[in-house]
């Protein structure tokens, strides 16, 4: 194809479904997973009383829960709900479970590092993303089923999990960024097409926790490494 | 007396009983109605004729595994056949519409009433009979009745297998596809050249330049135009649906927005079929509607198309 014809697809064209079949994704997930999402809310409420306890046992353990919020929302909606209707979204979905074995994998080779934090910041900005964001996917499709829990829908997981970056060391930490950037303006391009307005607030807001999660960490200088 | 029931008595009253229940149909609004024949086009070269109104399926039938959503596109499709539809496109493209499709074909038994259409949609030229096998499967038929190259993606190597498969019975029809006005100078090209059954491009009131060269060129060729985006992709509704219908609408047989735009493509004497997408029942039953009652002589689609542009 020449350089015209490709200037002649829109976004549009590469989306091949419409907002009613995507937003029954969320509760399709919701009904199928019923009542084991409650457990989602109550460890997302859970994380920042983990990370505000000032030990590196405690912040581990939530990076730990975060790391499993991104593999379960990753194999659990993009591969197996949203897979199967967009080819990219199951490429994500694995790069999601990538992700949280990255994150895992921090947890257990000293990548949390144990240095203090504006925890007060970093909590209410993570009771903010996994509170807020949800109700979006319901504000677009009037159901309340529709709700967009941290751990089961990826767009808070990310949102929330762009928080981390201020709780892993340097390293790690730019190894989890390219994921949040990439997810951000596919999800922002895809929900662009499909006229969610409300939910397009999700990735804004990703990018945003990011921006955040590197001014909340550790400057250079007391970072282990 | 007694009322006795002859014979004769039964016959004549269970005739007009007949006629009283048909009555309905016989006389029923002739813009939308479904009472009068269909309109069916020859597929050129053949004596072969299908309905003049098809279904795509691109977006509307890519519902993944959503029980509720493919039970919706069930009714979609058994509302299509039961106003007399045949012709259904898909392509690997769509995601699991293919899929869906066959999920709807076995609830409805409906193998039999389709003339299935799809796409080779692969860069791989040696994978078209691969490609189309697994089509098959998804789709639940046994084969093809046309098989397009999507896109004109990979069109020599695909072209060349489709050739042989048609000349073995593997697949009926062969074609190639083009949409949103693409390549169509290479699209003539191959359409002067190759031995195609059909053609599909996109072609609405306000897409309108096969008309000076590709539409022409099929008829020219005997080729058969199956027309996609006849909606535009859903943008003409958007920026008509709440303009009126012109005061002469009646005279060219349209009677709501989606007649208006179907009877314009396939009142095109080229046109084979126009494949409008839906995934709602009562859009079904209007586009089906694009196919009974008169159509638009040349004049009402020139018209026609002059009424959109001064919206």
């Amino acid at each position: 194809m020449s350089g015209a014809d490709w200037l002649s697809y829109s976004l549009q064209d590469f989306v091949m479904f419409g907002p009613q079949v995507f937003l029954r994704l969320f509760v399709r997930i919701n009904q199928d997973l019923w009542p084991w999402q409650l457990l989602a809310v109550v460890i997302a409420i859970f994380i920042p009383v983990l990370i505000s306890r000032q030990n590196r046992a405690a912040r581990r353990l939530a990076v730990g829960l975060m790391s499993l919020a991104w593999i379960v929302s990753g194999y659990g909606f993009l591969v197996g709900y949203f897979g199967p209707i967009n080819w990219p979204a199951a490429w994500f979905g694995w790069a999601f479970v990538a992700q949280g074995a990255l994150l895992a994998a921090a947890v257990f080779s000293g990548g949390v590092h144990d240095s203090r934090l504006a925890i007060g910041r970093l909590a209410v900005l993570w009771l903010l993303a996994v509170c807020v964001l949800p109700w979006l996917a319901m504000a677009d499709s009037g159901q309340w089923e529709a709700v967009g829990l941290f751990g089961v829908a990826p767009g808070t997981t990310a949102a929330a999990g762009a928080l981390a970056l201020a709780l892993v060391t340097r390293t790690w930490r730019w190894v989890y960024l390219p994921l949040l950037v990439l997810w951000s303006l596919f999800s922002a391009a895809l929900l662009w097409v499909l006229q969610t307005w409300w939910l397009l607030v999700t990735p804004v807001a990703t990018l945003l926790l990011v921006g955040a999660g590197f001014w909340l960490s550790p400057r250079t200088a007391q970072s282990p490494d | 007396m007694a009322n006795q029931i002859t014979r004769r008595k039964f016959l004549i009253s269970s005739g007009l009983a007949g006629i009283a229940l048909k009555a309905p149909m016989l006389f029923a609004n002739t813009s939308g109605s479904t009472a009068l024949s269909p309109t069916m086009r020859r597929i050129p070269g053949t004596d072969e004729s299908i309905p003049a109104i098809g279904m795509g399926t691109w977006i509307t039938f890519n519902v993944g595994g959503d029980e509720q959503l493919i039970t919706q596109r069930t009714e979609v499709l058994k509302t299509f056949f039961e106003l007399g539809g045949t012709v259904v496109d898909g392509s690997p493209m769509y995601g699991s519409a293919a899929d869906v499709m066959g999920e709807a074909l076995n609830a409805l038994d409906g193998h039999d009433r389709i003339f299935a259409a799809t796409k080779i949609w692969t860069g791989d030229e040696s994978a078209t009979r691969a490609e189309a096998a697994r089509s098959s499967r998804r789709w639940g038929v046994d084969r093809f009745d046309l098989l397009q190259v999507h896109n004109l993606l990979g069109w020599q190597g695909h072209l060349e297998t489709l050739k042989q498969m048609r000349a073995n019975g593997e697949v009926r029809y062969i074609g190639i596809t083009t949409s949103h006005g693409r390549r169509h100078r290479e699209f003539a090209q191959i359409m002067e050249r190759e031995p195609l059954d059909f053609v599909q491009l996109t072609y609405n009131v306000l897409d309108r330049e096969v008309e000076d060269r590709l539409l022409p060129l099929a008829q020219e060729r005997g080729i058969g135009v199956i027309v996609n985006r006849p909606f535009q992709g859903g943008s003409l509704f958007r920026r008509f649906q709440s303009e009126p219908l012109p005061d002469w609408a009646g005279e060219a047989g349209v009677g709501n927005w989606a007649e208006f735009f179907l009877k314009y493509i396939i009142s095109h004497p080229a046109v084979t079929c126009a494949i409008p997408a839906t995934s709602k029942v009562e859009h079904m039953k209007e586009n089906m509607g694009a196919m009974y009652g008169t159509l638009p002589d040349a004049s009402q689609r020139q018209r026609m198309a002059g009424y959109v542009r001064s919206l």
